[in-house]
């Protein structure tokens, strides 16, 4: 009986072997590490900023900290460590030996460029990040006004992290507000490389906020930051991206204003929490817009035309004017304040497409529209598309009761 | 057991071979045809779809390929033939595995992980290689229903981020970029080769043939729809994308708020490919063994299943920093060796005798 069994049990062996195998396979390929990263070792990088430099480029990672710094008692705290290099690859490198931290870009959500480094060659500063397989590409990019060091060592008035409160303008629910674009290194990369080589990226500002000087003198101030917060000051700063950049060819050509950002909005993102202010018999008029659609459309029947139509469906939602209460219940817009928003979204219209042109930027990837439609088409008109089309606008703004 | 069933040959064709075209092959097609990518894809396919026809035609016969070699050439050409035709399926097997080499390291880790973290594969591999070939049906039985439920996730995830008009305009890289993605991309079809060392391995049935190319059809057209997908994601940038089906499902709506659970299928998948980068090695284990092996077969199949293993494991690790070069020698260079053993050899095993000679 006992020789059965045994014989039976070394029959199962193999199985049972395959079995451990196939398990310490699937350990070692899913296991990830298990996770284990030694915090202390290891410099998680909420965003990166690039600037350009004499020597090529400084690199400013702005690396969560497992701890509370004097900035803050709670929340993300952060600090910034520079790197500099001949590219951004080296002034990793140099971050890894000035501090001994591993840095890892995996949860890196956005890339902020100096204005110098995107005066030329922007993708010199890009490709580190396109290359690197443990970055996500989905990470934000977007340019701030100055150098991107001083905008991501600055004091935020509304997050501890500057990078997290800058993430904050391009949330979800700031998008569906038309006033801000937001782009991804993805988008731009795929933009940039296709044959319209145009894009597009946020451009940030930073400014004092009021009265933020009782602020900072009571509350912590920036100590945590290994630069010694040398671009922000004390002052706490608040961010706005409202204005677009243009890029053709890797270079920023142009800056979009609010109000042509906001245009390039309503043609492309589905904008439901927005407000158009118009004057009308000497009144401001607000008016909430409850849906958007738009459309560029280039025809390629003779020559190529293009029509750019922007529908709206609005409702008043304030009036510089004591109105009677009955008409408060009805919010009607009267056809005279349909007319003026028709003229001044036509205006914004004819600004972005102006702006763009003159720019050389691409920014509806009309070039790319040619190209996908008919190759002949495209071999005739790639170089002259932009300069040749005279777009009609159509707006049609539309009150709701 | 002692054969694998029509079922579990059918399971392999449909969905067990198909996974092997997801790592660096949606990117090479890419780099040699840009939007144009699914035509080179869909030759291949076509043509290898027409080898399993032919082979499958050829099994009526229930002989293994050692058997026909040796009733035409006698025993001992058969044995050089098929030594050759086994090397040739050792040195298809590298690329494959390398891949998923690095597709472990980078698509699983969160920074660079030491060069052993996939040697357990070959533990695996060693221990498969010395079991029969036959054993292969089970685990299609169960990893073909992984590799569907795995891929249909993929695709799910990913099909609405797609824009498919970058796969216009047709015809734009021209005749030199679809016989380039044709001929350099040769090196991952090599399916017909593994089919002819499973000839003997089952039993032919009616309308086998036709049934076989059908279902290797039907994978062949869901690696068109996630090429489509793939390129409808990354469009000009596609060519960088290597790692291709453990990126396009990352950009689904649902994974800022769910996190990535899209791993689940990817890891689905990255199994069943682990257990289709080691069946060449085994196919080839299995006829050596056969061809050679007079008695003590599961000695002499062990034995040379830890040799196989070895050197494949040593060129893995040679290969570690020059795996492009090599990518390129094999796939550009020297991309005829494919179609020569995996087109062209089929074609020619339809004239082998099926019976022995009578003696005189």
């Amino acid at each position: 009986m006992k020789k059965y069994k045994f014989r039976r049990f070394v029959r199962t062996v193999p199985m049972k072997f395959y079995i451990l195998l196939a398990v310490i396979v699937i350990f070692s390929f899913f296991s990830n590490d298990f996770e284990l990263v030694d915090i202390q070792k290891t410099a998680i990088i909420l965003a990166a900023g690039v600037d350009r430099s004499e020597n090529g480029y400084v690199l400013t990672a702005q690396i969560a900290v497992p701890k509370g710094s004097e900035r803050t008692t709670g929340g993300t705290s952060s600090v910034e460590i520079d790197g500099e290099g001949e590219t951004v690859s080296d002034c990793v490198a140099e971050i890894y030996s000035k501090t001994g931290w591993v840095p890892k870009f995996i949860f890196c959500n956005l890339i902020v460029l100096g204005e110098d480094t995107v005066k030329e060659r922007t993708f010199g500063a890009l490709d580190f990040f396109l290359r690197n397989e443990y970055m996500s590409d989905s990470c934000l990019v977007a340019v701030s006004a100055g150098k991107a060091s001083e905008l991501l060592s600055s004091i935020s008035a509304i997050d501890n992290t500057s990078s997290l409160a800058i993430n904050q303008l391009f949330s979800a629910s700031a998008e569906k507000s038309g006033k801000i674009t937001k782009n991804t290194l993805k988008e731009f990369a795929i933009g940039y490389y296709g044959v319209s080589k145009s894009g597009y990226l946020p451009f940030v500002r930073m400014q004092t906020q009021s009265g933020s000087d009782d602020q900072a003198q009571s509350g912590g101030q920036g100590g945590g930051s290994a630069q010694g917060q040398s671009g922000g000051g004390s002052d706490q700063k608040i961010y706005t991206a409202e204005e677009t950049a243009l890029f053709y060819d890797g270079a920023m050509v142009g800056l979009l204003t609010p109000e042509q950002t906001y245009a390039f909005n309503l043609l492309n993102e589905s904008v439901v929490s927005s407000e158009i202010t118009v004057q009308e018999g000497g009144k401001n008029h607000s008016l909430a817009v409850l849906r958007n659609s738009g459309d560029v459309s280039l025809s390629l029947k003779n020559n190529p035309a293009l029509k750019i139509s922007v529908t709206l469906t609005v409702r008043m939602s304030s009036c510089c004017s004591q109105a009677p209460i009955g008409s408060m219940a009805y919010a009607e817009v009267s056809p005279e304040v349909e007319q003026k928003a028709r003229e001044a979204i036509g205006g914004y219209l004819k600004g972005l497409w102006e702006n763009s042109k003159s720019s050389g930027c691409d920014l509806f990837f009309l070039t790319q529209k040619l190209y996908r439609s008919s190759l002949g088409k495209y071999a005739e008109w790639k170089d002259t598309l932009l300069q040749a089309l005279e777009p009609e606008f159509e707006v049609s703004v539309k009150g709701t009761k | 057991m002692t054969k694998i069933s029509s079922r579990q040959l059918f399971f392999f064709l449909a969905a067990i071979a198909p996974v092997g075209k997801l790592i660096y092959l949606p990117t090479q097609l890419a780099e040699f045809s840009a939007n144009d990518l699914l035509f080179p894809a869909a030759v291949n396919f076509f043509l290898q779809a027409g080898a399993v026809f032919f082979i499958l035609l050829l099994s009526r016969s229930n002989k293994t390929l050692y058997d026909l070699l040796s009733y035409t050439f006698g025993k001992i050409a058969a044995k050089i033939i098929l030594s050759v035709f086994t090397l040739f399926l050792f040195y298809a097997a590298v690329i494959p595995i390398m891949e998923q080499k690095f597709f472990v390291h980078f698509a699983f880790y969160d920074t660079l992980p030491t060069v052993f973290a996939f040697a357990p594969f070959f533990l695996l591999s060693v221990y498969l290689c010395a079991k029969p070939l036959v054993h292969a049906g089970r685990i299609w039985d169960i990893l073909a229903p992984v590799a569907m439920v795995g891929f249909a996730g993929i695709i799910i995830f990913s099909f609405g981020e797609a824009d498919f008009a970058a796969l216009a305009p047709v015809g734009a890289k021209g005749a030199d970029g679809f016989l380039r993605g044709t001929a350099f991309t040769m090196g991952w079809f090599y399916d017909s080769a593994i089919l002819l060392l499973l000839m003997g391995k089952f039993d032919y049935e009616k309308g086998m043939a036709w049934k076989g190319a059908l279902c290797y059809l039907a994978g062949a057209a869901a690696i068109l729809l996630f090429l489509a997908v793939f390129y409808g994601i990354f469009s000009d940038i596609a060519v960088r994308q290597i790692f291709a089906f453990a990126k396009v499902s990352k950009y689904f709506v649902g994974i800022p708020l769910l996190g990535r659970i899209d791993y689940i299928f990817i890891y689905a998948v990255a199994l069943v490919m682990a257990f289709y980068n080691i069946l060449p090695l085994h196919a080839g284990v299995d006829s050596l063994t056969h061809a050679f092996a007079k008695r003590q077969t599961r000695l002499f199949s062990a034995l040379c299943s830890i040799a196989v293993n070895a050197v494949i494991f040593s060129v893995t690790l040679l290969l570690n920093f020059s795996f492009r070069g090599f990518l390129k020698i094999v796939t550009q260079t020297a991309f005829w060796v494919f179609p020569l053993f995996c087109l062209l050899l089929p074609a020619l095993a339809l004239l082998l005798r099926r019976s022995p000679r009578e003696k005189v």
